[in-house]
């Protein structure tokens, strides 16, 4: 099994692949930014690729073992793109991959053996790619006899972490929006249904950005201080997941400017405006694609003209807040609201209500105009109902206990009113005939 | 007097606030984003107080619990439902609903009336919350995080602000309809604080006891009634 660097001549290594120690320098830097790390951890960073890697005398290369689950590999797509460090110094060079469906050389039983050695050896990174199925009585995605499910529990059992890449991984993502006829769900939430306890590292994306990636990495495997990676509420790295994309966005000064693409193929779009109104989902989705961009920092969604998508959203103890679910559809502002089967959305449901009171109080302005009580209400009640229910127990005093009527008093009136009660020449209201302006 | 300001600032907040929200939700004007998110956030912080500043002043500021009346008592008597109010919900609402022809006894906010006052704290309060939750400087904060992440995300956070704004209008178009369809006099009163006259309730007995002297008025009426002795007429002066 191949998990031992067994070098001993850092520089004599360096010089028999044609590396200057200035290149080697450079390394060192792209590494540390990977790190999200400032340019004075770049000494730190050359002194643990020497011992750990290229000077190493008895080697100490990070076993990692990758576990496709319900996939596209389109995170191992993106992960072999990387250049800083490119994905041969990272498999080669800072860790073990140990076992990889996709990027091992190696297959059938050869490939499965160098796994299980890896797991019984323990001290080794898991990384999870894709939704956790439990659907069909967690059959799904069996593999040289073992289901899905079980490769990862026996897996995740006695690694140091696991880091679960992409959005499926980290609640199902798309495998878990409606129906979800798979019962996908995330790494975290179903290692915790299984009692196993091995610390989780959520990337969510849709794919995993490998920057991202290797940050978590390099702060992980190569520093060896698991301390360096932050966690933020949702087990991901608060360094990358703490800010939102609208945060960092290029376009923002357009949004303050309220300067909108309304329409694809407009002059706005042509000026490169805000994407806002075509339901762009930078305000709510926290990522960092605008700092450390994708392809190889060449660009990303928005800088390429689409509105962001929202593939970050990812609450790992709830695949039901899976970023397709919550984002569709994409170019409107809002989601769609479901009942049953009957899709909708939020906007019309919220105008029609009002319209219907709206028009219900317009007909309620008719009865009230029929029934004469526009001016200053219906009469009062002589008594109310309870009192002439419960006399024993009546609430109001009444001229006349049981047909009631209201007790007009000279002195009690120049008591509330603090002024003279009107003279008895002076036409007084009807009682009877309204209840007075002050009903409402 | 204060409680016109109040509602004052709450009118002008609310407008503010529901015109800058759908601006917010969909920039249907463009160029005046900028300024709608800071208006937006400023009213909402004075809405806010000016709503904490209202529930605390309804325990030491009086107010009179019916039209028509000097018998002052701490406003918020006048905002819960007290024995006056006994047994008369299921009647207001047969009054409002044409099932009963005369008009329930009562001071001066009937039972649906109280109800509905007493929920407009609570909203805007959840408004304010779930605007916190939703606002890049405060989104962090981990209360405002768990609250989202209890409703499921972002998104359904944005979809209750809205329609909690939605609650505010329909409650606007009830409550302006209620104010003014019997008679305007309680709006002048609101706003202008222009008082009038009308029967005087007494909240002791809770009975009419008589009618509330208009000068004014009396004044009209003795223009076609000849002559009296006014000496005990007392102008009424603002509380």
């Amino acid at each position: 099994m191949v998990d031992q660097a067994t070098t001993t001549d850092a520089f004599g290594v360096l010089e028999s692949r044609g590396v200057s120690r200035r290149s080697f320098m450079k390394l060192c830097a792209g590494v540390a930014a990977a790190a999200g790390l400032s340019q004075l951890a770049i000494p730190r960073v050359a002194e643990a690729l020497e011992k750990s890697v290229i000077g190493a005398t008895s080697g100490d290369l990070y076993p990692v073992i990758w576990i496709e689950g319900a996939s596209c590999t389109g995170c191992t797509e993106s992960f072999a793109q990387i250049e800083t460090p490119d994905v041969a110094t990272v498999v080669l060079d800072i860790i073990s991959l140990n076992y990889s469906e996709t990027l091992s050389a190696a297959a059938g039983y050869s490939v499965e053996e160098a796994k299980a050695q890896t797991i019984e050896a323990g001290n080794y990174v898991l990384i999870y790619e894709g939704a956790v199925l439990e659907g069909w009585n967690g059959n799904a995605l069996r593999v040289a006899g073992e289901t899905g499910n079980e490769a990862l529990i026996h897996a995740a059992a006695s690694a140091n972490a696991v880091m679960a890449v992409g959005s499926c991984a980290v609640n199902g993502g798309w495998c878990a929006a409606y129906p979800n006829p798979s019962k996908a769900m995330g790494v975290q939430q179903f290692l915790k249904k299984e009692g196993i306890d091995t610390p989780v590292i959520n990337i969510p994306g849709c794919p995993v950005n490998p920057e991202w990636m290797m940050q978590v990495l390099v702060d992980v495997v190569l520093l060896k201080d698991p301390s360096l990676v932050k966690l933020n509420s949702f087990n991901e790295p608060a360094d990358l997941f703490d800010q939102t994309i609208h945060d960092n966005c290029a376009r923002r000064g357009h949004f303050e400017n309220g300067e909108f693409v309304y329409e694809f193929g407009s002059k706005e779009e042509a000026l490169g405006y805000c994407l806002y109104p075509l339901g762009c989902r930078g305000p709510q989705t926290k990522a960092q694609c605008p700092v450390t961009l994708w392809n190889n920092r060449r660009s990303w969604c928005v800088q390429a003209g689409s509105p962001c998508i929202g593939c970050c959203e990812a609450n790992p103890n709830d695949p039901g807040d899976n970023w397709v679910q919550v984002n569709t559809p994409f170019y409107q502002r809002f989601r769609d609201l479901r009942v049953g089967d009957f899709t909708f959305q939020p906007e019309p449901v919220a105008w029609a209500l009002t319209g219907i009171v709206a028009l219900a109080l317009v007909c309620h302005g008719f009865g009230m105009k029929k029934t004469g009580r526009m001016d200053g209400g219906a009469p009062f009640e002589p008594i109310r109902k309870w009192d002439a229910k419960h006399p024993d127990q009546a609430i109001g005093t009444y001229a006349d206990p049981e047909k009631g009527g209201p007790v007009l008093s000279a002195e009690l009136t120049e008591e509330n009113t603090h002024h003279a009660a009107a003279p008895a020449d002076v036409v007084v209201a009807d009682y009877e005939g309204e209840a007075g302006g002050e009903a409402r | 007097m204060i409680f016109v300001v109040t509602h004052w600032i709450n009118l002008v907040c609310m407008l503010l606030l529901i015109l800058t929200g759908f601006i917010i939700h969909y920039p249907f004007i463009a160029g005046i984003m900028g300024i709608c998110r800071g208006v937006h956030l400023f009213c909402g912080f004075v809405l806010f107080l000016n709503m904490v500043f209202r529930v605390v002043a309804s325990f030491i500021v009086k107010t009179s619990p019916t039209g028509g009346t000097r018998k002052q008592t701490t406003d918020i008597k006048s905002w819960l439902p007290q024995k006056d109010n006994r047994h008369q919900a299921l009647e207001w609402i047969k009054y409002y609903l044409f099932l009963r022809k005369d008009h329930p006894l009562g001071a001066k906010l009937g039972v649906p009336q109280k109800l509905s006052y007493l929920m407009i704290p609570v909203l805007i309060f959840l408004m304010f919350w779930t605007g916190l939750c939703l606002w890049g400087e405060t989104m962090n904060v981990p209360a405002f995080a768990a609250t989202t992440t209890l409703v499921g995300g972002a998104m359904s956070m944005r979809i209750i602000h809205y329609y909690g704004m939605f609650v505010f209008i329909i409650f606007m178009f009830i409550h302006i309809y209620l104010a003014n369809v019997e008679s305007i006099a309680p709006t002048k009163l609101m706003f202008f604080h222009k008082e009038h006259g009308g029967l005087v309730y007494d909240p002791d007995i809770h009975n009419i006891v008589g009618e509330d002297f208009d000068p004014e008025s009396c004044v009209e009426t003795r223009a076609k009634r000849g002559p009296i002795d006014d000496s005990h007429h007392v102008t009424r002066t603002a509380s």
